[in-house]
């Protein structure tokens, strides 16, 4: 019955942190619009590349935070979380 | 080797200046209530070299991709975006595993860029809108581009009538 508990903390820690990293898809999608978008507005007016691209490379990593987040929950849930789950469960039984 | 254009050096090191002062902080925030020791420092340092190497190489991938049409843009910066984060992983991953490192000082720094772009706008308020917007174009001329762009349309419009 222990190693089943077990067995479903894992399982559900591993399904959570894959849940977590499919907020890393949507930082991809946006960065790669803005810096398409950056790309036209460029072609348009060259002479302002330098604070088109300073104003992209910030909402780039505005966008990418949320990404780095989920990254960071994943890594928890992996790494930290079993443990500490596994941990509780075994001081609950005794 | 390609050039690295220096609004990517001169954001990076924004970003560089801002983290080693909010990893201060953490660290006398740490020191204060008396949980500092050699890997909270340890795990700081780890994480804030991979966030500011992370940022670099965006900067990076978003230099390749300006010189390319949208398709291909869009695709060099996922593909970066791919790389960046199998690099963190990495660097978050040894952070995590190895008991030199602090858990909490190994993942709290991955939120000191955002904080620093969160407090941009302070600075540059004082260097004052000429600098923040770059090249201002005279009230002058923006009136002439506007009429001009006024008459353009007026004979456009008037070609379109005639075909």
């Amino acid at each position: 019955m222990l190693e089943l508990a077990v067995g479903i903390i894992l399982g559900c820690c591993a399904l959570g942190a894959g849940v977590a990293m499919i907020a890393g898809i949507g930082p991809g999608i946006g960065e790669g619009n803005a810096v398409a978008k950056a790309c036209e507005a460029i072609g348009r007016q060259p002479e302002c590349k330098g604070s088109v691209t300073s104003t992209m490379l910030m909402g780039c990593a505005v966008a990418e935070t949320t990404g780095l987040y989920a990254l960071v929950i994943a890594i928890l849930l992996i790494f930290v979380a079993p443990n500490m789950l596994v941990n509780i469960l075994l001081g609950v039984i005794g | 080797m390609k050039k690295i254009e220096p609004t990517i050096i001169k954001e990076t090191l924004y970003i560089l200046v801002c983290v080693v002062i909010l990893s201060v902080l953490m660290e006398a925030v740490f020191l204060f209530i008396r949980r500092w020791d050699y890997t909270v420092l340890l795990g700081n340092l780890l994480t804030g070299f991979a966030v500011t190497l992370n940022f670099f190489l965006m900067g990076l991938g978003v230099q390749k991709a300006l010189g390319k049409d949208e398709k291909e843009a869009k695709k060099i910066i996922r593909l970066s975006q791919v790389y960046r984060y199998l690099i963190l992983i990495v660097f978050l991953v040894i952070g995590v595993v190895f008991s030199c490192f602090n858990n909490w000082a190994v993942f709290v720094p991955v939120v000191f860029p955002r904080i620093a772009i969160a407090i941009r706008p302070l600075f540059n308020k004082k260097k004052g809108v000429q600098e923040v917007v770059g090249d201002v174009v005279p009230q002058e001329s923006q009136e002439e581009t506007k009429e001009q762009i006024q008459e353009n349309t007026a004979q456009l419009e008037q070609q379109d009538v005639e075909e």
